[in-house]
């Protein structure tokens, strides 16, 4: 069973979000990890980057795939995680402890279509 | 509705992760993938690769005919020898790639990718007319294990009670155990010492829970493709397909061309390559199938067609094919990796040297 920690927001692509103030803080989540096997590189936006919604801002490699990242939320890259991208592997040791970029929102009623912890964990029973 | 392999059961209990793979349910990978390709290069995994086609030749002119068949020396070879060939066209381009086994005097094992199976049977039964031998296809009677590993001759010495030591690396014979008929062979697509066990599902399924109980890894596709791609063998499908000759695709040396006459031969001695494929290393980034090579002019040189990171030397890893007339070896090589280059250093050897014998 994989873990969800209360209090943050989900989304459908197993991404978790944390926000203070008008930051949001994206990872991916222990679903995601798990099921991605052996992580072995990340790439992420330049800090300054602008996204929008639903737009694609970095992969995660395992030995044998591809995975987009998308992001759920419009807004300015204001710090990557470069631990993350250095060291791959700290995503699969764990998942909520190494995010991996800091947006400042644009647009903050684009957290309303986010999960919260219970209905993500139904999410991911349901996808399992 | 995809093809079940005798070992589905297992492979679902042990909690793999199943794909479709050329129509049949296979497993990818059972739990970590690192850790299955680890296993082959320092102890022992264990493969279903039941998908794979089986054809027998029987007859007088089993040899002959295999020799006029395919471009490498099948009748030259000793018996109980296992020969890996490709199988051409009269214009040389590549059906597929296969293993001869040579069983007895009269008696050759084909064991061909299982995308292939139909393409091959049609292909070979044409050819096979005006010879005095008979090809039948037993893919379906038969299930294939490949236990690989410095470790499988004494695993598989051990379950089957049978002193291994003396089949040589491509070795192959018939033989009695477990109650049964199996054909062992010792080859294997991973670069490790290992044998392929050829036998009936029943014996088969006895065979996996015999080498579970010793603790074997359970390896899945995934880790068959790293473990392959490390010590560069071809894949068809990928290295190897309908459009390239063995020429454009490093097979030179299993084409015999002191054999007086092959299927192909004509058509590769006065052929002229238009493309090869080179070894790359990338110190950062991971190359993947389908990504273009470019020089430091930016010129596209070609195409990667597989691409992985490998777990031995934790680098990405790629084969690709290049334009013969583009590409320059003292060029330096870029991958375009989602719109970034990325530096690519050229190597002539495998990139891991497997322990085979």
């Amino acid at each position: 069973m994989s873990k969800v920690i209360e209090g943050l927001k989900y989304t459908e692509d197993h991404e978790w979000i944390s926000v203070e103030g008008n930051i949001a803080t994206i990872g991916i989540t222990d679903f995601a990890q798990s099921s991605l096997g052996d992580i072995v590189f990340v790439e992420l936006p330049e800090e300054g980057e602008t996204l929008e919604a639903s737009n694609s801002f970095g992969v995660v490699e395992s030995i044998k795939s591809v995975s987009d990242l998308y992001t759920p939320i419009s807004g300015k890259v204001v710090e990557k995680n470069n631990t993350v991208e250095e060291g791959p592997e700290t995503l699969n040791d764990d998942a909520y402890g190494s995010w991996l970029i800091k947006i400042e929102l644009s647009n903050t009623s684009e957290l309303d279509s986010l999960m919260d912890s219970k209905a993500y964990t139904d999410y991911c029973e349901a996808n399992s | 509705m995809s093809q079940k392999t005798s070992l589905y059961e297992e492979h679902c209990a042990l909690g793999a992760k199943m794909v479709d793979f050329a129509g049949w349910d296979m497993p990818i990978q059972y739990k970590n993938l690192k850790e299955e390709v680890t296993a082959v290069r320092e102890s022992v995994g264990v493969f279903d690769v039941s998908h794979m086609g089986e054809f027998f030749i029987e007859g007088k002119e089993t040899y002959k005919f295999l020799d006029y068949l395919l471009p490498n020396h099948i009748e030259k070879a000793a018996l109980y020898k296992a020969v890996y060939s490709p199988l051409l066209r009269e214009d040389a381009t590549i059906i597929d790639d296969l293993i001869v086994y040579k069983l007895s005097e009269s008696k050759a094992l084909i064991c061909v990718n299982a995308s292939n199976i139909e393409k091959d049977y049609n292909w070979i039964s044409e050819q096979i007319k005006n010879f005095d031998c008979e090809l039948s296809d037993h893919s379906e009677k038969y299930s294939l294990l490949a236990l690989q590993g410095p470790e499988s001759e004494n695993i598989l010495s051990q379950i089957l009670d049978t002193d291994l030591s003396t089949l040589a690396y491509y070795g192959a014979k018939e033989t009695k155990a477990l109650n049964a008929d199996l054909i062992i062979a010792r080859t294997g697509y991973t670069g490790e010492d290992g044998f392929e066990v050829f036998a009936s599902h029943e014996t088969i399924k006895v065979l996996w829970k015999e080498m579970m109980i010793k603790e074997v890894k359970p390896c899945g596709l995934g880790a068959r493709d790293v473990l392959r791609l490390e010590v560069c063998y071809p894949l068809y499908g990928h290295e190897l397909s309908d459009h390239t000759t063995p020429y454009e695709t490093g097979l030179k040396w299993t084409v015999k061309n002191d054999k007086k006459s092959y299927i192909g031969k004509e058509a590769l001695i006065n052929s002229t390559p238009k493309t090869k494929l080179i070894k790359i290393i990338l110190d950062k980034g991971i190359p993947r199938e389908g990504y273009q090579l470019e020089n430091q002019d930016g010129v596209l040189l070609g195409e990667i067609t597989s691409g992985t990171m490998s777990v031995v030397l934790k680098k990405g890893i790629a084969i690709a094919r290049v334009d013969q007339e583009k590409f320059n070896k003292d060029d330096e090589v870029l991958v375009d990796i989602r719109g970034k280059k990325y530096n690519a250093q050229i190597v002539t050897k495998p990139f891991v040297s497997g322990g085979h014998k």
